[in-house]
């Protein structure tokens, strides 16, 4: 035997073998595809077997024989096209006209076969029509391969190579006809050509598990690799994301989502890109039969009755879908579907794959509601660390002036009884009229820190001129040991509500004094700046320690450098201070020196709170829109 | 008896209702200011807030107990620990504040019969 006739016949076994693959494989799915594949090769081995029953005489030579062997490579092309219209889209008008050729085609074939000589127009015109459709089939597979992955791109890849060998051969039969001479050269290159495109046919269309999870596996194993980090991952939607690129690159197919499943409503919630859609569990979807079978589910075609048909061919352009529940033990946690618009992309192999895929989203789900419960757990148990404190630190407070309040008062009334002529105690009475304003002052403090908290400190807004105000209060609070100053260029109106400014000033300048134990000036200034309004209240006392700095304004919060026991207080003065601001629109911040240790003067040391606020305040609450001063209302603004 | 309490209302008020049933009283507003008034005279009965500047109720009992004087305390504060704090420096009793007169007339006679 020639090595020509070796490659021939290898050739031959090769298609002969893809037949058979393809044949069963239709039988077991007649899919529209798996059909034309079977048929592609059908007529690939009826050539060959009549090749082989005329060459071994089986069968006589005849015009219909002749007719039969040009039609049937004739169909092989014409089937290719048909595939590619299966793997793709191929446009109605270019089918219809490969039909018409397709049909002249052979209709010529036998009509020349009867009548010789083919004339060369003809063979011409015939060759033209297969280039063109073998040219456009190897195009079009190229293009579907830069659009897809995985193992569906690599068979993409060996149909195109496989169709490229077939494209040579005729050009190569091409160059026989038009110059016969080199047909030695020609025909053993038309060999090799005729058993590259088996072998590529046989990985492209015949593709054995074993390629296949040997082209899945370094997707797999990528995706497996992220799998740990992926619980960490911000938030569950993040996670669903990456879950769903992951398993779309593992299967090859172009779309994947995953739907969650919603205990309480009793839905599946849908995805398909920006659209949602809360599907309650039904059979006639392939989502609903996976969860309610609880196995992975393989949907060649998604039928009009199935109710995501309209909406995942209208944004996927999805025809074709595998579903796998993800379940982690007993909970029902959803489902994986992966999508794509040409059935040939999946195959029944794919289907153990995507359970793997969707039992992995279960483990990593699982693992973020843990830790989300974990964090809720953490969260409940700080904001009960913070009741905790929060009484603590009222109680002690509250309960100093009530002791007075509750002693005194029984005193007061013992005495009386015993002498009831007595004089009245008028240093008594005034104990308890100082204890009684302490607490009123105290408990009006803890019930402004919880109004802050809800975020209703700003009542009614009206003109307030800051300079007035700052004026006022500052001549309340000066003394000779705390001479407070304001300094300002002219009068600083603004529309605020004029209680609580009044009640910022107020706590900002005790504050200086409280916190200058050793005397020292409070100064004041005012002034306008871009729109706002901006005051300063300098002090030079103890200051404030630089780790401090960035909690001076929390609740509870008092300087380390603060004696409990020498400076009293609930932590609350800055808290609501800046409460205060922040619902006028403003910010309050300060710059702080500590002195120098010890008990002395602090030369150097001092704190100077700023707060800007803006010229409008914005209003509290939208119902309750206050009108300004030129009759606009307010808008509200989004804190 | 003696006094130790940093508010000055309270310690006034406290100090007339004990004068107010015959006691004589000293009075203190930090650990300091006690600890000079016991070397001045040996009180009966020592009243202690425990929260103070200066030097605070714990280290007052401590002293006390370094000096090896054996003078009845009891244990007035806010705290929600005043039995614990009361055990832990070993005084003979507590009142929590705040607190109604005659309750505080009791915990004082209570400690002054418990020698």
């Amino acid at each position: 035997m020639t090595l020509d006739q070796f490659v021939q016949d290898l050739s031959w076994i090769i298609y002969l073998i893809i037949f058979v693959v393809v044949a069963i494989h239709a039988v077991r799915r007649p899919l529209r595809a798996n059909i034309d594949i079977a048929l592609l090769f059908g007529a690939a081995a009826a050539s060959i077997a009549l090749s082989v029953a005329t060459s071994t005489g089986l069968i006589a030579r005849g015009p219909l024989i002749t007719g039969l062997s040009g039609s049937l490579l004739v169909g092989m092309v014409y089937m290719l096209f048909r595939i590619v219209d299966d793997f793709s889209d191929v446009r109605p008008w270019l089918m219809r006209a490969s039909d018409v050729a397709f049909a002249l085609t052979v209709a010529g074939a036998f009509y020349f076969a009867f009548f010789p000589p083919q004339p060369l127009w003809f063979s011409t015109l015939a060759l033209v029509y297969l280039l063109a459709a073998l040219f456009y089939s190897v195009a079009a597979f190229a293009r579907e391969t830069s659009r897809s992955s995985g193992v569906t791109r690599r068979r993409l890849l060996a149909v195109m190579a496989g169709s490229a060998s077939l494209f040579a051969i005729f050009i190569l039969v091409a160059v026989t006809t038009f110059f016969p001479t080199l047909s030695n050269v020609v025909s053993p290159l038309s060999g090799l050509a005729g058993l590259a495109s088996g072998i590529f046919y046989y990985i492209g269309f015949a593709t054995p598990t074993v390629l296949r999870r040997a082209w899945q596996e370094p997707e797999l194993r990528a995706f497996l690799g992220r799998a740990a980090s992926l619980p960490r991952l911000p938030d569950t939607e993040s996670i669903v994301k990456e879950l769903e690129q992951g398993a779309s690159t593992s299967l090859g197919a172009p779309n994947a989502s995953i739907a969650l499943w919603d205990e309480q409503a009793q839905v599946l919630k849908l995805n398909f890109g920006d659209e949602h859609m809360d599907l309650p569990p039904t059979n006639k979807a392939v989502s609903g039969r996976a969860l309610l079978t609880q196995q992975p589910v393989f949907a060649p075609h998604i039928t009009p009755d199935n109710p995501t048909y309209s909406i995942a061919k209208r944004v996927y352009g999805a025809k074709s879908v595998l579903a796998a529940p993800i379940t982690a033990g007993p909970r029902r946690l959803g489902v994986l579907l992966v999508y794509a618009p040409h059935t040939p992309v999946f195959a029944e192999e794919d289907l153990a794959l995507v359970q793997l895929l969707a039992d992995q989203a279960a483990v990593i789900l699982e693992s973020r509601a843990l830790i989300d419960e974990a964090a809720r757990v953490q969260a409940r148990e700080e904001v009960t660390r913070l009741k905790e404190d929060f009484l603590s630190a009222a109680a002690h407070d509250l309960k100093t002036p009530l002791t007075t309040l509750v002693a005194q008062t029984e005193l007061l009334e013992r005495r009386a009884l015993r002498s009831p002529d007595a004089p009245t105690d008028l240093a008594g009475l005034q104990k308890l009229k100082r204890e009684a304003y302490r607490l009123k002052a105290l408990v009006l403090e803890l019930l402004d820190a919880a109004r802050t908290e809800q975020g209703k400190l700003v009542g009614e807004l009206e003109p307030v001129d800051l300079l007035a105000t700052a004026q006022d209060v500052c001549s309340r609070h000066t003394s000779e040991r705390h001479p407070c100053t304001v300094e300002a260029q002219e009068p600083i109106i603004g529309t605020y509500d004029p209680n609580r400014i009044l009640q910022l000033l107020e706590n900002l300048i005790e504050n200086a004094v409280k916190y200058s134990p050793d005397g020292g000036p409070v100064d004041l200034k005012l002034w306008r700046e871009d729109g706002f309004n901006h005051l300063t209240v300098s002090d030079t006392g103890i200051g404030i320690p630089r780790e401090d700095l960035p909690h001076v304004f929390e609740r509870f919060h008092r300087g380390t450098n603060v004696d409990d026991r020498r400076f009293a207080g609930m932590g609350l003065g800055l808290f609501i201070c800046r409460g205060i601001v922040e619902q006028h629109g403003g910010r309050i911040w300060v710059e702080s020196r500590q002195g120098p240790a010890g008990n002395g003067t602090h030369p150097h040391g001092g704190s100077v709170f700023h707060v800007a606020l803006p010229a409008v305040a914005p209003a509290a609450t939208p119902a309750e829109a206050p009108v300004d001063a030129e009759g606009e209302r307010q808008e509200q603004s989004v804190h | 008896m003696l006094i130790v309490e940093d508010d000055p209302d309270i310690l006034s008020t406290v100090t007339d209702i004990l004068e107010f049933e015959g006691y004589q009283v000293e009075r203190a507003s930090n650990g300091v200011e006690g600890l000079a008034a016991i070397g001045r005279a040996r009180p009966e009965l020592i009243i202690l807030d425990m929260r103070m500047p200066v030097l605070d109720g714990w280290e007052f009992a401590r002293i006390l107990k370094e000096r090896g004087v054996e003078v009845p305390i009891l244990v007035m504060t806010a705290a929600r620990d005043a039995r614990r704090w009361a055990e832990e420096i070993g005084a003979q009793g507590y009142i929590s504040k705040p607190f109604h007169l005659p309750d505080l007339i009791a915990a004082v006679e209570n400690a002054l019969g418990s020698d």
